[in-house]
């Protein structure tokens, strides 16, 4: 799985949705490389308060939605599934006119203000977080 | 469960009687109503919120909204707060999960009022769409969410319109057929489109879905 080197998710400031406050925390700063493995093994105890600590993100598509290239990413836990959504639509180069959806449990939306770390926290399983993405024309 | 993107109105109340089952148990509010001439029904919640003058992330101009605890910690000065808290008002929202047959799949319909009972108008729950999904519904408001008579209560509610359920539905359900494993397609659908209108369902019915687990 881990053919792609790992890269770490940089948003450029104008992708910051307002009133998200989770992203005021995302540092353009070029993040230490850490070995996914080492870094977010179940059972490592995360320093309280350490809210730009990143988790491992492993992003499948679904249906006809376009792959990613890279599909391992080291996200910051503060991240919110919103930002995650404009983030792959970049990636992708969707049009605002279709919607991407994001899962856990490859069936269930988690609302756009939740964030990453809490889904990891719920959903991770071997040291990453699966998520799944589609795209779809959902409205009209 | 299903074997299509189509749900058939008895596997509609089998997922809501699943989902409103999960509800107790993080109490969530949703309760199962029935029409008295019939045996429909459908599922329903209500909510209340306190808002203030504009929605915190629609808004250009940036006001921030808070419940109005939260006001109150902040380093307000009093004029500040006292003027907060006399312009918060509080919401009430209700939302139900109906089946549209004409559709075969469930429906949102939802309605907002102030507490003197005065209804939010369609421009105030426009203003209340999640930034994440305005663009795509700004592009056409009038295809998606419009004002229609509630089919069992007769009250105008507003309508989150179902034609592209199917479409969106379906590459979820393939997934699941795909790995062998059954999702509640209410609760599925629900997380989807709830936020987008200001519903919001917790994390716990992710897992819920799944009773072998």
């Amino acid at each position: 799985m881990a053919e792609d080197p790992e890269s770490v998710l940089q948003l450029p400031p104008s992708a910051v949705a307002a009133g998200g406050e989770g992203l005021g925390e995302l540092s353009p700063e070029t993040a230490t490389p850490e070995p996914p493995s080492a870094a977010v093994s179940p059972g490592t105890e995360e320093p309280a308060g350490d809210t730009k600590k990143k988790i491992d993100v492993l992003l499948k598509a679904v249906g006809d939605t376009p792959i990613m290239k890279t599909k391992k990413w080291a996200v910051e836990r503060t991240r919110t599934i919103q930002g995650l959504i404009d983030f792959i639509k970049k990636f992708l180069k969707l049009v605002a006119s279709e919607q991407l959806f994001i899962y856990v449990n490859q069936s269930f939306a988690p609302s756009p203000d939740q964030e990453v770390g809490t889904l990891y926290e719920c959903f991770g399983s071997d040291g990453k977080l699966v998520l799944h993405y589609c795209k779809s024309q959902a409205w009209g | 469960m299903e074997e299509n993107e189509f749900l058939e109105e008895k596997a509609f109340q089998h997922c809501c009687a699943e989902f409103i089952k999960h509800s107790q148990q993080i109490g969530d509010g949703w309760e199962w109503k029935t029409s008295k001439d019939c045996s429909d029904g459908y599922m329903c919640k209500t909510h209340f919120r306190a808002t203030a003058a504009a929605h915190p992330s629609m808004s250009p101009e940036g006001q921030t909204w808070l419940p109005v605890e939260e006001a109150l910690e902040e380093p307000w000065d009093d004029s500040e707060v006292t003027e907060y808290a006399a312009a918060s008002e509080v919401v009430k929202y209700e939302y139900h999960v109906l089946y549209s047959c004409s559709h075969q799949v469930p429906v949102l319909y939802f309605r907002a009022s102030f507490s003197d009972g005065r209804p939010l108008t369609l421009q105030d729950i426009w203003d209340g769409v999640h930034e994440c999904y305005k663009t795509r519904l700004l592009q056409g408001p009038w295809d998606t969410i419009t004002q229609q008579e509630h089919p069992i209560l007769g009250q105008p509610f507003f309508v989150l319109h179902p034609c592209k359920t199917a479409e969106f539905m379906t590459p979820v359900l393939k997934n699941s057929q795909k790995i062998n494993r059954d999702i509640n397609y209410v609760t599925s659908w629900l997380s989807m489109v709830g936020p987008a209108v200001g519903l919001n369902v917790p994390l716990s019915y992710a897992k819920a879905s799944f009773q072998d687990e």
